[in-house]
């Protein structure tokens, strides 16, 4: 059963009467957690289907609108297969249902990478410290882990207990990865419901990553004052030898400081990261450094400044190793994932294996044991600096000049380009020493180099922007707060009312990857515009580093001008990838700690109470990845609207709600047990927007919920109307439907609003307590789902 | 460059593409064929010209000629009403994606389910997404995009035009329907 656990003892040397054991291990039975008093409730664990009528029902509001990037299915040998005009593959799914499949392998592949990155941090960590080691997030934080309690039932207490944890995790993923082959599921609806629950498995996964680091590597404890870190390229001291850590697993990372500093070398030494790595190490280590987002690493790499180039896992540029050897920078893998084609040194001599990279015999190994990576790449780093004096793979701007001259005109690069960038407007200008437009293309390049692989001149073009963006690189530099982890049970309990009741209009994260559509500035002025309108704006990821990039007239970032408390205005940076839960666990602990409500395998009730209440909007404004997708579908279960920009239309899916429909917005009110109209909000589940500009509007729209107050739903609409009327020049035609009582309506807008409500004969409604669960009715009205 | 290949290098798609649109006439037909047809423009719409004439103002005098209504995504219809033009409707990229699904949704009362979506103004890879919204799931809907690139996902498209001559094929387009040349 689910409060149940395995006990374990181990011993280094146990004495018998049988003889005498050396590292002896033994489990014993099971355990009953009886410490905690909150009655299980009715989902512990749930299997595949367990949640089924719950996703149904959202599905069923918010349908599935395909945009599918390919007509054909080519996954088995029957195929190819043409699902075109209605035509059904040989297997028997049709388009649709292939386009759910492929949400659903999507969101399968991010559960995979979070979940073995947890596995191994779990297994890693036991090692270390031993099954019973104790997990906590902080003071103040009673409630450690909300998202594993609502789904497993579990309080995960100790590092076992984390284990166990995701021994459901993973049973799990087997099954929804399983559900992907062919002549398995056949449904759409059964898809994205298998989707849900790989996202919410996904959730669980990541909740488990960031406790177990949170509680054992020293990381900020929930802390609204973590601290503020250097970051960008020029915060690099290039005096020292510098390390960069790529990718999302801290392990590695951690060693290699923790090694300069059991050596006391690190006066000779910068550490540094990129994407998810970049933020767990100055977690560990606030002296650490962030040379920016996921898109950042070819530049970084190519400008030389690294000495070593240590990669763990997701997210890596796969042919990271290939650039690091143009200059002369030694790549170290250091996860089975991602060994990159280098030889295993795992059992080799450290002082062997420094003096074959630092003679530049090998341009690269994969070390296995995390401690052997730390003393091999400080002792490479400090040898191979004055060897490789800086080596760049940069170009001079005269270099790029001359061979800008056989430019064959043929734009195969800006046909390359995701963001449709004028690049070979920019060689052309190159050819008369103009290197501005190279110059305009780099703020707005992701740093996916497909330009020079289309090129067929074989121009290293991306490095011909860096270049003509030097002098802007090179100043770079700002303060970030670093990850602070989970959200305080005290921060909850002051903020969880204004939340419900609108008055504090709502809670915005802004996570993921870095692909904007261009460049990074629309996430700041959109965590700026909504944190001067009192939102609570939450950070993660790529977007928490991108959004502090942007300094005041006073040259400050965002994290020195704002409070990183989770409260009205705050900008509030939980961490990597796998802190996201912090975010689902923030609204998660509103029903707890506000409303009461139990949270032991209780799902259902929790999300059905999140989406009618709690006006939270995530946001990804450079989805990239599969884990973005997985993420995401870890928000829809929870009924929590998803945007993203204008790259992430190629999820091929959306969610959409259809406002003009008044039967898709009822809910029961539990009070009564009546159904009643509700105003369509949250209209949409999952969102491509177009530009900023329309994320602005949709972003206070969709933080609109049925259980709003009068005040609240007034405050949230002047939010909506006003941001309507800058964007798109009018006032809203739609703030009647969202108008339940006069109460409603923002007093000074009160004419307006009258003359339309007017006009569309408006009446009255009630404010239900809403849910879309019958048995959540009073007195047993409905008694089923 | 004339070729009806997709602009995007890789945004091939399945084994149907789009009809080359070679002459603007085409398109005069079809209009007057369609029942009910809407023009679909995106922000992009703002910043680009063809000639000397804002497409904004090229979409107004389109609409206002072939009596078509526009939508307007995002705060591309500011740029419409600031010009004090009333056939234009805000609906967001995805959404018009997904309502023109349903064969019986139409942007107006009275004004019937639509047969024919005119697109513009949509980075490439999101008009291509949309377009493979309503290729695969609203056959009822024949499509036209207008801009200069290739959508193999349209019914009937442009080849990657170059500039001028995708100006001389807006012009005629428009002197077709009785707008101004």
């Amino acid at each position: 059963m689910t409060e149940q656990k395995r006990a374990r003892i181990k011993a280094d040397k146990l004495d018998t009467g049988f003889g005498s054991f050396r590292n002896v291990e033994v489990t014993i039975g099971k355990v009953i957690d009886e410490d905690w008093d909150e009655p299980m409730g009715p989902t512990p664990m749930p299997g595949v289907t367990t949640l089924r009528d719950w996703d149904h029902k959202l599905l069923t509001k918010y349908e599935p609108s395909y945009m599918p990037a390919c007509q054909l299915c080519c996954l088995c040998t029957f195929g190819k297969c043409d699902l075109t005009g209605g035509k059904r593959g040989a297997c028997g799914l049709d388009i649709k249902a292939q386009s759910a499949r492929i949400v659903l392998a999507a969101c399968n592949i991010g559960c995979a990478a979070h979940l073995a990155h947890a596995r191994h941090l779990v297994d890693h960590l036991i090692h270390e410290f031993g099954p019973r080691y104790q997990l906590t997030q902080g003071e103040g934080v009673d409630i450690e882990a909300p998202v594993s309690r609502l789904v497993t039932g579990i309080r995960p207490r100790t590092l076992d207990d984390a284990s166990s944890i995701l021994d459901y995790c993973e049973t799990q993923l087997t099954h929804t990865l399983s559900a992907v082959h062919t002549g398995q599921e056949g449904s759409w609806i059964d898809f994205e419901s298998k989707a849900f629950h790989a996202g919410m498995v996904d959730q669980v996964g990541m909740e488990i990553a960031d406790l177990v680091q949170i509680s054992t590597m020293g990381f900020p404890q929930s802390d609204p004052e973590a601290p503020l870190v250097e970051a960008g390229m020029a915060s690099m001291d290039q005096s020292k030898a510098n390390i960069l850590c790529i990718g999302h697993n801290v392990v590695p990372a951690a060693a290699i400081t923790d090694y300069a500093m059991e050596h006391n070398l690190q006066n000779k030494l910068d550490v540094s990261g990129i994407c998810c790595t970049a933020w767990d190490i100055t977690r560990h280590d606030a002296k650490a450094k962030i040379v920016g987002p996921i898109s950042w690493q070819l530049r970084f790499v190519r400008s030389g400044i690294a000495d070593v180039v240590v990669v763990d896992e997701q997210c890596i540029r796969t042919d990271i190793a290939q650039h690091a050897q143009k200059v002369n920078a030694p790549v170290i893998a250091t996860c089975d994932k991602s060994c990159m084609g280098l030889p295993d040194r795992t059992n080799d001599d450290v002082d062997d294996i420094v003096a074959d990279l630092v003679s530049f015999k090998v341009p690269g190994v994969f070390i296995g044991d995390h401690n052997k990576v730390g003393e091999v790449v400080v002792k490479t780093a400090i040898a191979v600096k004055p060897k490789r004096k800086g080596k760049t793979s940069l170009p001079s701007k005269k270099k790029i000049q001359e061979l800008a001259q056989a430019c064959r005109q043929c734009s195969e690069c800006r046909r390359a380009c995701p963001n449709d960038q004028p690049i070979m407007e920019a060689v052309l200008a190159a050819q008369e020493a103009n290197f501005g437009p190279l110059g305009d293309v780099y703020d707005e390049c992701i740093g996916c180099a497909r330009c020079e692989s289309a090129c067929p001149n074989e121009y290293d073009l991306h490095s011909w922007m860096v270049t003509a963006a030097k002098d802007r690189w090179m100043n770079e530099s700002y303060l970030v707060r670093t990850g602070r982890g989970a959200i305080k049970d005290t921060e909850i309990r002051a903020v969880g009312q204004p939340v419900v009741f609108g008055e504090i209009p709502g809670v915005i994260a802004h996570v993921g990857c870095a692909n904007y559509p261009d460049g990074g500035r629309a996430i700041h002025d959109m965590c700026e515009e909504f944190a001067q309108r009192r939102f609570i704006i939450v950070l993660s990821g790529c977007a928490a580093m991108t959004v502090g990039t942007i300094k005041d007239d006073e040259g400050k970032s965002i994290y020195e001008r704002r409070s990183g408390h989770f409260d009205a205005g705050g900008v509030v940076n939980v961490g990597s990838c796998v802190s996201n839960p912090h975010i689902a666990g923030a609204a998660i602990k509103i029903a707890s700690i506000f409303a009461k409500r139990n949270l032991r395998g209780n799902y259902e009730e929790i999300a059905d109470y999140i989406h009618n209440r709690v006006g939270a909007v995530g946001i990804s404004w450079g989805a990239m990845s599969q884990k973005a997708a997985s993420i995401a579908s870890g928000f829809w279960r929870l009924g929590v609207p998803v945007i993203v920009g204008p790259h992430g239309a190629k999820y091929r899916r959306m969610l959409l709600g259809r406002a003009d429909r008044a039967k898709d917005w009822m809910v029961y009110d539990a009070r009564t047990g009546n159904e009643v109209q509700i105003a369509p909000g949250p209209e949409h589940l999952f969102y491509a927007v177009e530009n900023m500009e329309e994320c602005m509007v949709l972003t206070a729209k969709l933080a609109i919920r049925p259980n709003d107050t009068a005040r609240g739903r007034a405050i949230k609409l002047s939010h909506y109307i006003d941001l309507h009327e800058r964007y798109k020049g009018y006032f809203p035609d739609d703030v009647h439907t969202f108008i339940r009582r006069e109460t409603d309506i923002p007093i000074t807008l009160k004419d307006k609003i009258h003359a339309q409500m007017k006009e569309n004969k408006w009446k009255e409604r009630p404010i239900p307590d809403p849910t879309l669960l019958k048995r959540m009715v009073f007195g047993g009205n409905g008694g089923s789902k | 460059m004339m070729r009806a290949e997709p602009w995007q290098t890789a945004e091939v798609c399945g084994p149907t593409k789009a009809q080359e649109l070679k002459k603007p006439v085409v398109v005069g037909a079809l209009l007057k064929k369609a029942k009910h047809p809407l023009l679909i423009v995106g922000a992009n719409a703002l910043t680009e010209k063809t000639r000397k004439k804002s497409m904004i103002d090229y979409f107004i005098e389109l609409s206002t000629a072939a009596k078509i209504p526009v939508v307007a995504t995002s705060n591309t219809i500011k740029a419409f009403k600031e010009k004090n033009f009333d056939n234009v409707y805000s609906h967001g990229v995805m959404e018009i994606a997904g309502k023109l699904q349903d064969p019986d949704w139409m942007v107006a009362p009275k004004k019937g389910p639509h047969d024919l979506v005119m697109t513009f103004g949509y980075p490439y890879y999101m008009e291509w997404l949309m377009l493979s919204a309503l290729i695969n799931f609203a056959p009822q809907i024949k499509t036209i995009t207008l801009g200069r690139y290739f959508q193999p996902h349209a019914t009937w498209s442009f080849p990657n035009l170059k500039k001028q001559k995708w100006n001389d094929a807006l012009k005629e387009i428009l002197s077709i329907l009785g707008g101004t040349k």
